[in-house]
């Protein structure tokens, strides 16, 4: 089947106000199949947020690109020009935001928020038409009474509901991709399980998905596959069973034994120790070196490269050198 | 909305209650005594008592106060001292000139001042923004009597192309003719009396669009396709002139009186410079109707400014 999005060995960084570039992404490599769900986990800070704001072609202004191809459906989004991303963005590609609360413009009522996408991109529809699309939408997240609640504010609405108007503003045009950057971190958990409910129905019905998230447990509710990030890296992706069942990277290792389960002793949850370095100090070779119960001499002087370590597994750790095939 | 309004006016009679007593004693309170300007003592006691009568003076304080009240309720704010003539009459004739210039001054702060500083916004850090930056600093900094002079100096005395005072030249003409005089005249007091307020508008509004562009909205806003200029114009500027329209608005209510200088400096016949005669003159009566205008203006502005913030910003709700 044929890829929706693939990234392409993508690296960038920040510019700091002397000029100097330090690199947070390293050499990103994933893709995501039609109508298939991929979840990107890490650490707050990771870099998680800025893969998929480099895909939308907006990263903040200090960001640098440093190299490798984004490509969406065949183009490389990098190359393109501002007037191309902006027919691509809101129409084949949109996204949800993680804090529902802010993302909303206060001003303007939420029909006229939702249906500035399909204005946008469809100038053709009549008013009647776009209204009539704004309250089908709305009726599909969830969202009681549409045809009175599209004159309100977004201060009329709770958290959660104003998370539903993402989501329908997102999906309205029905995108190839959607990408949910952790759509459900600023609810209460009781939202957060009919939010997810939703995407998950979404899910069957439009294009792929790219869920953004620190949560193990939303990945395995809606992913198909997994790709775990740990400062700026790739290090470990695969299908959703082959991360889950055998996690191969230490990190990854770390994480799922850190996910309390039915059967945990009575004892404390394991942790990784350490915290996750920030862009200023990252150090040559692997980023984990610092925190890995593994660490082995060649770790601290050079990054490992990726290896397939089964048919749907690929892992960036040293301890593996010499198994599977090599360089993926 | 009703009850709001009705709230509202019970609210602005009272800070107008309290300004007329405030001025009304603080005039009084001035170290100098208007009957010995007005009264020559070549006069025959009699009609000096006569005189002091005609206007009060000869009354105990307090009762000057409860006279003076009871005669504003009905509209009346007395005999003006210097000009002997009806306050209120007075007041009329100057008022006009003064709304105009502030009509001329809001123009200028509007319909340029809040464009500039979204430019600025919009190129932040870029050179054309660091000299807008420069320029509304001084702006802000400068001493508005010598602005008022170097205008003076360099328009109506080195170049010769305005006039240097008065709202018309002497005889009054008709017609347009008199209106194009009028604007020939209003350049310069215009000029003197924009500058700060231009500079503040530029400024305010450059720094809301700047924060507003860093809100995730605006990010939203890309996300669904939007280009830059819809951007700045549909989702950043409505959310980042509310704070600039509460600082203008209330400029203008306090420049109804505030102008004192300027007019003085251009001889421009209206409010401000009527408050500086009075001061000259010690004209009790005129003083208090400048002061009555001046806390109505800030009392109607403060309440329109509540307006249009409310239309600009639905969270804000005028009935409770």
């Amino acid at each position: 089947m044929a890829n929706v999005v693939e990234f392409k060995n993508y690296s960038m960084g920040f510019r700091d106000d002397d000029g100097a570039v330090s690199n947070l992404l390293d050499g990103i490599s994933f893709s995501i199949e039609e109508g298939k769900a991929l979840g990107v986990v890490g650490e707050s800070g990771c870099g998680k947020s800025m893969t998929s704001l480099s895909l939308m072609r907006l990263l903040p202004d200090a960001a640098v690109v440093q190299g490798g191809e984004i490509l969406f459906e065949g183009k490389d989004v990098l190359k393109l020009s501002d007037k191309e991303m902006q027919t691509i963005r809101g129409d084949r590609l949109s996204m949800i935001f993680q804090e529902p609360m802010t993302a909303l413009n206060p001003v303007i009522t939420i029909g006229s928020q939702i249906g500035e996408c399909l204005v946008l991109h469809h100038p053709e529809l009549s008013k009647e038409e776009v209204r009539s699309r704004v309250i089908d939408a709305l009726d599909s997240v969830g969202i009681s009474n549409p045809e009175r609640r599209l004159d309100q504010y977004p201060h009329e609405f709770s958290g959660g509901m104003r998370q539903r108007v993402m989501i329908a503003m997102a999906i309205i045009n029905h995108p190839a991709l959607l990408i949910a950057d952790e759509p459900t971190t600023a609810l209460d958990v009781t939202i957060q399980a009919q939010i997810l409910d939703i995407m998950k129905r979404l899910k069957g019905e439009s294009g792929s998905l790219l869920m953004i998230t620190h949560n193990l447990g939303i990945v395995a509710e809606v992913c198909e596959e997994v790709v775990v990030m740990y400062a700026g890296r790739a290090i470990e992706r695969g299908t959703l069973a082959a991360i889950f069942d055998n996690p191969m990277h230490p990190y990854t290792r770390g994480l799922m034994a850190s996910i309390p389960t039915m059967h945990s002793d009575k004892g404390p949850l394991p942790t990784i120790p350490g915290t996750v370095p920030t862009v200023y100090d990252f150090k040559p070779g692997c980023r984990f070196a610092d925190r890995c119960p593994h660490c082995k001499d060649i770790c601290t002087r050079e990054a490992p490269q990726y290896r397939w370590v089964g048919d749907d597994h690929i892992v960036a750790c040293w301890l593996y050198e010499g198994e599977g095939d090599g360089n993926a | 909305m009703t009850r709001y309004v009705l709230r509202r006016l019970g609210r602005g009679l009272l800070t107008i209650f309290v300004s007329v007593t405030l001025v009304f004693f603080i005039v009084r309170a001035m170290p100098s005594d208007p009957v010995s300007l007005m009264i020559s003592p070549q006069m025959s006691k009699a009609a000096q008592e006569q005189l002091m009568h005609t206007y009060g003076l000869d009354q105990p304080l307090l009762t000057q106060y409860v006279l003076y009240m009871k005669e504003l309720l009905i509209g009346n704010m007395g005999i003006s001292f210097a000009k002997r003539i009806p306050v209120t009459e007075l007041i009329a004739s100057r008022l006009p000139y003064t709304l105009v210039l502030l009509a001329v001054v809001m123009l200028i702060v509007c319909a340029i001042g809040i464009p500039l500083g979204v430019y600025a916004a919009t190129h932040k850090g870029k050179l054309a923004d660091r000299i807008i930056s420069v320029l509304v600093t001084v702006g802000i900094s400068i001493f508005i009597p010598f602005m008022a002079f170097l205008l003076l100096y360099i328009f109506a005395f080195r170049l010769k192309v305005l006039p240097t005072g008065g709202a018309y030249t002497p005889p009054m003409k008709e017609g347009m003719a008199f209106v194009a005089d009028v604007a020939r005249h209003i350049v310069l007091p215009a000029l003197a009396l924009a500058i700060t307020n231009f500079a503040n508008a530029v400024l305010y509004t450059r720094n809301s669009m700047i924060d507003v562009m860093h809100e995730d909205y605006i990010r939203t806003a890309r996300a669904k396709g939007a280009d830059e200029k819809r951007v700045v114009h549909k989702h950043a500027l409505n959310n980042a002139l509310i704070p600039t329209v509460t600082v203008i608005g209330m400029q203008i209510g306090i420049m109804v009186g505030g102008a004192t200088v300027t007019e003085t400096v251009f001889s421009w016949p209206g409010i401000g410079r009527l408050i500086y005669d009075s001061v000259n003159a010690l004209d009790y009566p005129t003083l208090q109707g400048t002061f009555l205008v001046m806390a109505v203006a800030v009392v109607i502005m403060s309440f329109i400014v509540d307006l249009v913030v409310a239309r600009l910003d639905p969270r804000i709700k005028l009935g409770d």
